[in-house]
């Protein structure tokens, strides 16, 4: 009887035990590279930056296939050695510029001289797969100092992400990237303007390049050329899965980190890029349209509140008090410690008392004050400063400046009203010194 | 007096039963008709087992947990014996099963589908698995009797299910990975862990049927009474032809214990 009894359980159980040997990993990622300098200090503002974590760097291109060592502008290079980390199991391989193939050990010099990039090829523990990365130094930019306006006006200064597919094509969005020589130096480096299209593009991927939250529009903006829209939307059933009910168009300066953008989407969202300049005025054209319905994080409507947008500019020390590295994300882009001035639409806050300093809450309510209406309208807000800036630490990329942008000002939060959007045209940033 | 009289017609009546069973027991433990060689047997069980691939594919690298859900079977058989030895039976059955499970998995490969957008790609992480089925059983099965007192059936069996889930959520595995990797390995990293889980609910891609074969043992504990074990192994993946959110074929593989009275 007791046989009788074990013989389905041990059936069971041993249908549950027979777990085969490992399969081989298929993936071949650089995880970290580090470059070997032996004055760092010459090259570097903060000397952390010999060292990259490709999967969290802020540094990093819109395809993360690309790692940039941006080094002193006087800074004379030369060959160095590489230390990549990849995958367990995975191979490094160098490829040179003729396409051959060689194996590489860590340490081994690499030209990197003239700014020249160089690839360097993963293959996989299984050797089915390989990414291809390009590493290169390149040096910070000149910048010349005094009064001067950025402008950016959004006119053909957009492309698709994935220039091999059409508009038509599920799948593709629009990137935004700065070509004006000034605007490159000074603010976008080899990078472009940052939106939450890409992780929009993990729930939504029957959406097609106009069908995503940031969109341009084509000669619709006041003064008859383009502009962008910024658009809150539905995030569908794979947004639900992950509690992230809505997507609120967005449009900053900074870096998303797709990666971990399920997992804390606000710590994903990160914001700044150096700037040597004190900018004093934003000014912006916008115009907007409110979604009817504001939402809750769990997609159930909230009475008595309005949507409304956001823009901003916020000026903060990218360092803290022991040189280590501050860089804002969606949790504290509009309240940490570090910034020293800001320009914001006005909204409604709350203030509260934390370690001896007020901090601001945002504040829901049934009417906006921030003034924008349907109709295009310019606006004008002086940056205000908590404190003056330090001459060395803004010349010395001490200081980081975020333009932003939102559809639904608590986004961050899931929280607005589908359908409310935001266009945005003719941004001037006038900056003193 | 009275009471020796007693003990000694229980003596007797016992003597005489212990004869019995041994000349007669292939009678007594057999059908309770001895005109039609036919009756019925009314069981009701414990249900345990899961629904699994079979073989485990090498992407699941270990189970954490597994945990069947109390399950039951109760149900019906009419059966006839055709010879002292072969029968047949069929029955209709209704059951409840279910389980939790915890695996983690490594480069599992995934494609959901939802409102016409597709997440596809490489899995890896620990995968949480609650599952409930409720439904009938109609089992056809040929009897043979090894002994006076034991039964084996073998035989197909068919089930309807009026009510099925297949629902859980997706985290960091036991070695702290939990990661999407979008479309193909060296696709985009998406990260997923207990933080902000994801979750899935796949009952509308379940089949609403399966086949297979069952297994049951018999034992005669009274003349009226059974107890028996038996064991349902579905041979129809569990999910519908198209969907490819599983990557392999799962089948439901349930065992029953429990008492039967034979009329």
């Amino acid at each position: 009887m007791k046989k009788l009894l074990f013989f389905p359980i041990a059936l069971l159980s041993l249908v549950f035990t027979s777990c085969s040997e490992e399969p081989a990993n298929m993936e071949c990622d650089i995880e970290s590279v580090s470059i070997h300098f032996d004055n760092p200090e010459l090259f570097f503002d903060v000397v952390d930056d010999t060292l990259k974590s490709v999967a969290t760097s802020a540094d990093l291109t819109y395809d993360t296939d690309s790692i940039g060592f941006k080094v002193k502008t006087k800074a004379v290079v030369g060959s160095y050695g590489l230390t990549i980390a990849t995958t367990p199991g995975a191979t490094v391989y160098f490829v040179e510029a003729d396409g051959s193939v060689s194996p590489y050990r860590n340490g081994t010099p690499v030209d990197f001289s003239d700014e020249k990039i160089q690839v360097f090829r993963i293959v996989s523990e299984d050797g089915v797969w390989h990414r291809d990365y390009k590493i290169c130094v390149v040096h910070d930019a000149v910048s010349n100092l005094g009064h001067r306006i950025y402008n950016f006006s959004f006119d053909g200064n957009y492309s698709l992400y994935d220039p091999n597919k059409t508009i038509d094509d599920k799948g593709n969005y629009f990137v935004w990237q700065e070509v004006e020589e000034n605007l490159v130096n000074d603010i976008f480096g080899s990078e472009s303007w940052k939106c939450g299209n890409p992780g929009f593009k993990l729930s939504k991927s029957s959406a097609k390049a106009l069908e995503y939250p940031s969109v341009p529009c084509f000669g619709e903006g006041p003064d008859g050329t383009d502009c962008i829209k910024l658009e809150t939307m539905d995030t569908g059933a794979f947004g639900k899965m992950v509690n992230m009910r809505i997507a609120s168009g967005s449009l900053f300066t900074g870096y998303f980190d797709v990666a971990n953008a399920l997992k804390d989407a606000r710590k994903a969202t990160q914001f700044g890029v150096a700037f040597k300049h004190k900018p004093v005025k934003f000014s912006v054209w916008l115009k907007c349209e409110m979604g009817a319905k504001f939402q809750d994080k769990a997609g159930k409507a909230v009475e008595g509140v309005v949507d409304e947008p956001d823009a901003y500019v916020v000026v903060y020390r990218n360092q803290d008090e022991n040189g280590n590295r501050v860089l804002l994300d969606g949790n504290d882009v509009l309240s940490s410690k570090y910034i020293v001035g800001m320009a914001r639409l006005p909204h409604y806050y709350d203030y509260e008392e934390v370690d001896g300093r007020t901090v601001r809450h945002d504040k829901l309510s049934d009417h906006g004050i921030h003034g924008v209406t349907n109709e295009w309208q310019k606006f004008e807000m002086d940056v205000e400063y908590t404190e003056e800036l330090d001459d060395d630490l803004l010349a010395n990329n001490g200081y980081n400046i975020i333009i932003g942008f939102s559809s639904s000002w608590q986004g961050a939060y899931f929280q607005g009203a589908v359908g409310s959007k935001l266009w945005i045209d003719n941004i001037e940033i006038e900056c003193e010194k | 007096m009275k009471s020796l009289k007693y003990i000694l017609a229980a003596v007797l009546l016992l003597g005489a039963a212990t004869v019995n069973a041994q000349e007669d027991s292939w009678t007594k433990y057999g059908p309770t008709n001895t005109q039609t060689n036919a009756g019925f047997i009314v069981r009701a069980g414990y249900t345990f087992g899961g629904t699994a691939p079979m073989p485990v594919p090498a992407e699941i690298r270990s189970i954490n947990e597994f945990s069947p859900k109390g399950g039951f079977n109760i149900g019906l058989d009419c059966y006839k014996m055709l010879s002292k030895r072969w029968g047949i039976s069929a029955g209709w059955h209704f059951f409840y099963e279910g389980f939790h499970t915890s695996a983690d998995v490594k480069g599992y490969k995934m494609e959901l589908v939802q409102e016409g957008n597709v997440m596809a790609g490489y899995f890896t992480g620990c995968d949480v698995t609650n599952t409930d089925a409720w439904g009938m059983n109609i089992p056809v099965l040929a009897t043979f009797r090894i002994s006076p007192r034991w039964n084996v059936s073998l035989g197909p069996y068919f089930t309807t299910y009026f009510k099925t889930s297949f629902d859980g959520e997706v985290y960091e595995g036991k070695n702290g990975q939990g990661y999407l990797r979008v479309d193909d390995p060296t696709g985009q990293k998406v990260i997923i862990d207990r933080t902000n889980p994801a979750t899935y609910d796949f009952k509308d891609n379940m089949r609403r049927w399966n086949a297979g074969l069952e297994l049951q043992f018999d034992w005669k504990a009274m003349k009226h009474m059974n107890v028996f074990a038996q064991l349902d192994w579905g041979l129809a993946n569990t999910f519908e032809p198209d969907f490819k959110a599983v990557a392999f074929k799962m089948y439901p593989i349930y065992a029953t214990v429990g008492l039967a009275y034979r009329y």
